[in-house]
């Protein structure tokens, strides 16, 4: 449970820390033209040996760079002026082993078995916690930090008042950690064929065109077809294969990333539409949960209450061994 | 006698490290995940050389980056976009490959274990 909480208060605002720790490679000085991405694409490729391009990550913002995604890495590259910022390699780093011990206790069937199960065994917790706090209602903090009366009142106050996003992220927690069974009776309960995951719409066979379109044309064809959303990801076409476009509409927290368009590179026919609209009762379910869980669901707001419930937890725990090492006076025996 | 089983040997040896060129399907299941992902690849040997693509299904396909072969071991790798998979894999018997998988993104690092077995229809 400690390791839960801390490692779920970082995770809570992973991004912006990801960007504290490559300062250099997160953001760029606003100036003129936005290039194009053949041009940026190049610029990246040409400084890392002529290597394709797999994907692009276009800016979200006018003062955060676009990346480009090589073999070897992922590249930052200034829109404006077409400089190569530098390249992340692939590897595990303190904020990805940080995320290992919140998912898997940075181990693999065994952590996370244990992690699933400690989470149920906290949902006990609470509620026994609940059971206990409502004869006396204690929501104050008494006698010196030292003394049993403090930590017990500690223990009463902060668990109240933390209860409810207690219950959330646990509860939350337990459907990601046993996500293959709530599937599947979710299934079960809307009558759904479990193996349909997307919506994929086909729209047409690709074609035999010999031209081939740009990276930034399909871009464009991709935003016409559906308004208000941004693109975040492209996808090169490989082996004859297609774009895929991947938006985002920045008022949707639960599903926004799950739009995607495919497009036939020859004449920019649109081959496949995944929309976020049309996902079915169970994916739906799961996403909202993963909002809830992540404090994404309502923005900064619900990620602080995440970040800050996750850092009670620990205390928590903390502040109940000491009552309970009090209470049986363990250590006088020892 | 002794040369009987290093020629038997030596004749299992070769027909294990038989030409990977065909078509690859199977799964891989990351440490400590509960799904099994599926996995096709449409593999060209030349000498030691491996080449071809790979991917989730017969639509979805990457190519293969510095693919080699050593004996009866494979070794390879993918970029598909954030992930980077190195897969090291041995024929553990004709028409059968197994072995290891590393994903990579930039922050980071899984393991799991691959298992593919040549498909009949080449």
């Amino acid at each position: 449970m400690v390791i839960l909480g801390i490692t779920g208060s970082v995770i809570a605002f992973e991004p912006e820390l990801d960007r504290l720790l490559h300062p250099h490679l997160s953001r760029v000085k606003l100036g003129g033209t936005t290039l194009s991405l053949v041009e940026i694409g190049e610029a990246a490729s040409k400084k890392y040996s002529g290597e394709p391009v797999v994907a692009y990550l276009p800016s979200s913002s006018p003062d955060v760079p676009t990346e480009v995604i090589l073999s070897s890495g992922v590249v930052s590259v200034n829109q404006y002026r077409g400089e190569v910022l530098g390249l992340r390699t692939r590897g595990q780093t303190l904020l990805g082993f940080i995320r290992a011990l919140h998912v898997r206790l940075a181990t693999g069937v065994i952590g996370r078995n244990i992690l699933r199960w400690s989470a149920l065994a906290m949902l006990i917790s609470l509620a026994s916690g609940l059971c206990l706090w409502w004869p006396r209602q204690r929501i104050r903090i008494r006698g010196p930090w030292w003394s049993r009366l403090f930590w017990s009142d500690l223990h009463n106050s902060f668990g109240i008042f933390s209860l409810l996003p207690f219950l959330l992220f646990t509860a939350t927690g337990i459907v990601i950690g046993f996500e293959d069974e709530a599937s599947s009776l979710l299934d079960k309960m809307h009558v759904t064929n479990p193996v349909h995951y997307s919506q994929t719409q086909p729209r047409s066979e690709p074609s035999q065109a010999s031209t081939e379109l740009t990276p930034d044309q399909a871009i464009a064809i991709a935003t016409a077809q559906l308004p208000g959303a941004l693109p975040y990801r492209l996808q090169m076409p490989r082996y004859g294969g297609l774009y895929i476009v991947s938006l985002a509409y920045s008022d949707n927290r639960i599903a926004a990333e799950r739009n995607s368009i495919s497009l036939d590179p020859r004449d920019g026919r649109i081959v496949a539409v995944n929309q976020s609209a049309n996902l079915t009762a169970r994916e739906r379910f799961m996403a909202t949960n993963e909002a809830i869980h992540t404090g994404n669901i309502l923005g900064m707001p619900t990620r602080i209450i995440a970040a800050v419930a996750s850092i009670f937890l620990p205390l928590q725990v903390v502040s109940g061994l000491l009552i309970w090492i009090r209470r049986t006076n363990i250590l006088q025996r020892v | 006698m002794n040369r009987t089983v290093a020629v038997v040997t030596m004749l299992v040896t070769s027909a294990m490290a038989s030409d990977l060129t065909g078509k690859w399907s199977g799964t891989f299941k990351v440490d400590g995940g509960d799904h099994t992902v599926p996995q096709l690849f449409i593999l060209k040997q030349q000498g030691k050389t491996l080449s071809g693509s790979g991917g989730p299904n017969a639509s979805e396909q990457y190519p293969i980056e510095n693919g080699r072969i050593d004996g009866d071991e494979a070794r390879f790798e993918l970029t598909t976009g954030e992930w980077k998979f190195t897969y090291a894999l041995k024929q553990t018997a004709p028409g059968a490959l197994n072995g290891t998988l590393k994903l990579q993104s930039v922050n980071d690092s899984r393991n799991a274990k691959v298992s593919l077995t040549r498909s009949k229809a080449n």
